[in-house]
């Protein structure tokens, strides 16, 4: 479950830990998306890969930034607050393998962000013992 | 959010929270307009009212299961969506106007300038 939680610094740690949940609500909403967990999110996972559903409305999807490096899943983009001006979001997942990047599908709809992605196929090498 | 591992069944089973959603209102010269947040909802599934100068909103999320996944991070609960405010009197209310983007609600309100008093029911949806 580690593995799921926000890599990036978070000075909350602490309290997270302590609470066992991350206070979400305890932050204005134009706080939220400057936490380091928005977007809040579901992540299913199975033997084959990945799917990632993401809480962004009043996201424009173009300003809406999906990538994968390895075995890390970023999220990243502007919100619009509600005092007009902008912030930007980042959250970045460690998952525990890598994922074919090349066949991530990501779509937004109504302010969900879907994305999914597949394990990538990685070979199994079987190394030959030697006799000394 | 929960760190339970849950299957598509466990999820099916989970009641709808009730949540208020997240809402501003701005105020221009000609109508103040009002933001929901109402994310994984579709047009059709928000019902908005007016009754009484009582402005209630109802929406339910439609968040998709993965069948033969498990679900590891569950932040985002089935929810319902209610809201209500309670519109001042300049507020014309035959004209009010509701649109829909980006999982955002957004509702102009525009201020009335001397016109006579109507009760209107206004379903949008």
């Amino acid at each position: 479950m580690r593995a799921y939680l926000n890599t990036i610094s978070n000075p909350w740690r602490v309290f997270d830990e302590l609470m066992g949940d991350f206070p979400f609500d305890l932050f204005d909403t134009a706080m939220r998306t400057r936490t380091g967990r928005f977007p809040r999110v579901n992540v299913w996972e199975s033997e084959g890969g990945l799917a990632v559903q993401a809480e962004v409305a009043g996201v424009d999807p173009e300003k809406l930034d999906v990538a994968v490096d390895a075995n890390v899943l970023t999220i990243k983009g502007e919100k619009e607050q509600a005092d007009g001006s902008r912030a930007e979001f980042q959250r970045s997942f460690n998952l525990p393998f890598e994922l074919a990047d090349a066949q991530i599908k990501a779509a937004v709809k109504n302010g969900l962000l879907t994305v999914t992605i597949p394990r990538k196929a990685t070979e199994k090498r079987k190394i030959a013992i030697e006799k000394l | 959010m929960s760190l339970m591992k849950r299957t598509e069944q466990d999820v099916q089973k989970m009641n709808r929270v009730e949540l208020t959603p997240a809402s501003r209102v701005l105020e221009g010269e000609e109508a103040y307009t009002l933001t929901v947040e109402l994310p994984g909802v579709s047009e059709k599934e928000i019902e908005l009212t007016l009754e009484n100068r009582v402005l209630s909103i109802t929406a339910e999320n439609t968040l998709e299961t993965f069948k033969d996944y498990t679900l590891v991070l569950h932040e985002l609960p089935e929810v319902r969506y209610r809201a209500a405010f309670d519109l001042p009197e300049h507020v014309d209310t035959a004209g009010i106007k509701a649109a829909n983007k980006n999982g955002l609600l957004i509702l102009t309100l525009p201020k009335r300038e001397e016109v006579k008093p109507r009760r209107i029911a206004i379903t949008a949806g």
